[in-house]
Formats: C-alpha cells, sequence, structure tokens
C-alpha cells in the first residue's frame, strides 16, 4: 500500500530539504573555487605584468646611464682637444714672431754677408753640380756676387769638383723676404732653398719636440725618454 | 493523484531553485574572474606610475649632475689653458733667441758618403 499522505508530505519535504542543502553546498563549492582562482589569476597576472614593468625600466635606467658616461667621454675629448688646439695656436704664434724677426738679422751688412757666404757654400755642397745657379733678392745682388767669388775656391778644395756658377739676374726673389739665396742646379731642376724663411722653417718642423718642452714643459705622460 | 502532482511540482520547483542557485554561483564566478583581470590591471597600472615616476626623477638628477661636471671639465680646460699661456710668454724669448741663433749657424758640409772621384 503507498503511503500516506502525510508520509508523502513528509519525504517529500526532505527531498526538497535535500535538494536545497546540495544546492547550497555546491553553490557553495563555486564560490570558494572561484575565490581561489581569483586570487590565483590576479596574482599571476600581477606578476607577470611586473616582472615585464620590472625589466623595461632597469634597461632604460641602465641606457640613462651609458648615455651619461658617453656625453662625459665626449666632454672630455672636446675639452682635449681645446687644450691641443691652444698649445697648437700659441706656438704657431711664436713661429710668425720668429718669421717677423729674421728681417733684424740681416740688419747689419757684415754679418749679413758673413752669412751670405756659408749659405751659398752650403746649397753649392749640397748639389754637387758642375753647374749651380743662385738667386737672390735684388737687394743682395753686389753681396752675393762677392759671396760666390768666396765660395768657388773654398768649394772646390772641399769637393775636389769644379764648378760653374752664375748669379741669376733676371729672376730673383721678393724683396720683403728676409734675405738668404736658393741655389739651383744648371737646368734648373734640382732647388737647394737656403733662405732665411725656409731654414726657420725647417728647423721649426725638426726641433718642435725641443720647442714644446722649453715652451711648456716636459710632458708628465711620457714614461719612456732616451 | 492530485496529491502526487502536487508533491512532484514542488519538487521540480525545488530542483529548479536548486539550479537557479547553482547557476547564480557560476555568474559570480565568471564575474570575480573578470574583476581578477581589472584589479590586477589596476595594480599594474599603479605599479608602472610609482616606477616612471622614479625613472624621470633618476634622469632628472643624471642631467643635473651632467652639467656640474662638464663645468668642472670647462674650469679644468680654462685653467690648462691660462697655465700654457704664461708658460708661453715666460719662455718664448730664450726660445726665439735659440731659433734665431740656429737660423744663422751655418754649417757648410759635404755628406758624409761623398766619395772624391779619382
Amino acid at each position: 500500500m503507498a503511503l500516506s499522505d502525510v508520509d508523502v508530505q513528509k519525504q517529500i519535504k526532505h527531498m526538497m530539504a535535500f535538494i536545497e542543502q546540495e544546492a547550497n553546498e555546491k553553490a557553495e563549492e563555486i564560490d570558494a573555487k572561484s575565490e581561489e582562482e581569483f586570487n590565483i589569476e590576479k596574482g599571476r597576472l600581477v606578476q607577470t605584468q611586473r616582472l615585464k614593468i620590472v625589466g623595461y625600466y632597469e634597461k632604460k635606467e641602465k641606457q640613462i646611464e651609458q648615455q651619461k658616461k658617453i656625453q662625459m667621454s665626449t666632454v672630455r675629448n672636446q675639452a682635449r682637444l681645446k687644450v691641443l688646439r691652444a698649445r697648437d695656436d700659441l706656438i704657431s704664434e711664436l713661429l710668425n714672431d720668429a718669421k717677423l724677426r729674421l728681417s733684424g738679422i740681416v740688419a747689419d751688412p757684415a754679418i749679413y754677408q758673413g752669412l751670405l757666404d756659408k749659405l751659398v757654400l752650403q746649397g753649392l755642397l749640397r748639389l754637387l753640380e758642375p753647374v749651380a745657379i743662385v738667386r737672390c733678392r735684388p737687394q743682395d745682388l753686389l753681396l752675393v756676387e762677392a759671396a760666390v767669388q768666396k765660395a768657388i775656391p773654398e768649394y772646390m778644395m772641399v769637393s775636389q769638383k769644379c764648378v760653374e756658377v752664375q748669379v741669376d739676374q733676371e729672376v730673383h726673389l721678393a724683396t720683403n723676404t728676409a734675405g738668404g739665396v736658393e741655389v739651383y742646379s744648371g737646368n734648373q731642376r734640382i732647388k737647394v732653398s737656403n733662405t732665411l724663411e725656409s731654414r726657420l722653417d725647417l728647423l721649426a718642423q725638426q726641433k718642435m719636440p725641443d720647442i714644446r718642452k722649453a715652451l711648456f714643459g716636459a710632458n708628465a705622460n711620457r714614461k719612456f725618454f732616451i | 493523484m492530485a496529491s502526487q502532482s502536487q508533491g512532484i511540482q514542488q519538487l521540480l520547483q525545488a530542483e529548479k531553485r536548486a539550479a537557479e542557485k547553482v547557476a547564480d554561483a557560476r555568474k559570480r564566478k565568471a564575474r570575480r574572474l573578470k574583476q581578477a583581470k581589472e584589479e590586477a590591471q589596476m595594480e599594474v597600472e599603479h605599479y608602472r606610475r610609482e616606477r616612471e615616476q622614479e625613472f624621470q626623477s633618476k634622469q632628472q638628477a643624471a642631467m643635473g649632475s651632467q652639467g656640474n661636471l662638464s663645468a668642472e671639465v670647462e674650469q679644468a680646460t680654462r685653467r690648462q689653458v691660462q697655465g700654457m699661456q704664461s708658460s708661453q710668454q715666460r719662455n718664448r724669448e730664450r726660445v726665439l733667441a735659440q731659433l734665431l741663433g740656429m737660423v744663422c749657424d751655418v754649417r757648410p758640409q759635404v755628406h758624409p758618403n761623398y766619395r772624391i772621384a779619382a
């Protein structure tokens, strides 16, 4: 026989309560899991993004450091160049002054004559040519001709060679130069420039280290001196 | 019979309510996950802004110190140049005298390898 109505009701009530309880449990389970997943997901997202940001900013900060170093190096380099250029300018100024003072040397005719004698002889000895042409300033013609006359016998004694010397009457050195001579071979292909300016230029070039040392003191950075 | 269907109705309704509860829980879960993304995004943004500020201040500091350092270098350079100038002033007469002396010091010589032809 079927159960009584009351029993049926009770059963149904039990079943309903059971269903409700199951639903509640399931809902709670879902909620708990959702909290857990929420935390995991959020933590994961934050972590990955954070790492990326940290990496990004570290790289940028390193870049700043590098750029700063590069800029400092450039600045220091420019400064060094500036000092070198200033040194160069000072030396050029000195050499220009020297050139201006050359004309003072030739003021005394006796001294100048002695100088010309030696310059001509030196030119001839450098050339060792059978025919030589001597070029000078127009105002020195007489002095140079005297010098040539003195130089020829000395040359022939030292070198045991004969020489024929002409003083160039057509082409001269500029009148505003300080003095000295140019000696050419017979066909004018070889030239020995023994003017005061060219001597000074040669000197300046060859004596540059000594000039620098005399003007600015020895270089502290050099470790190996002869 | 009527009581049977009533009972079944009640059960069905209870099932329906149960299903709704579970569905609600699932909806809450989905919303919670979306929230996770949004909150994570906000936190990350916040952190990023912090780092950006730090970076900016570091950059400013670097620029500032740069200016100081190059000013120092400038000063050192100027001192060096001045030193060279005064040194040149002191020594130029001596050097000039030496140079001009050497210009006039003419030593005519044959070349050391010169052989006198027989």
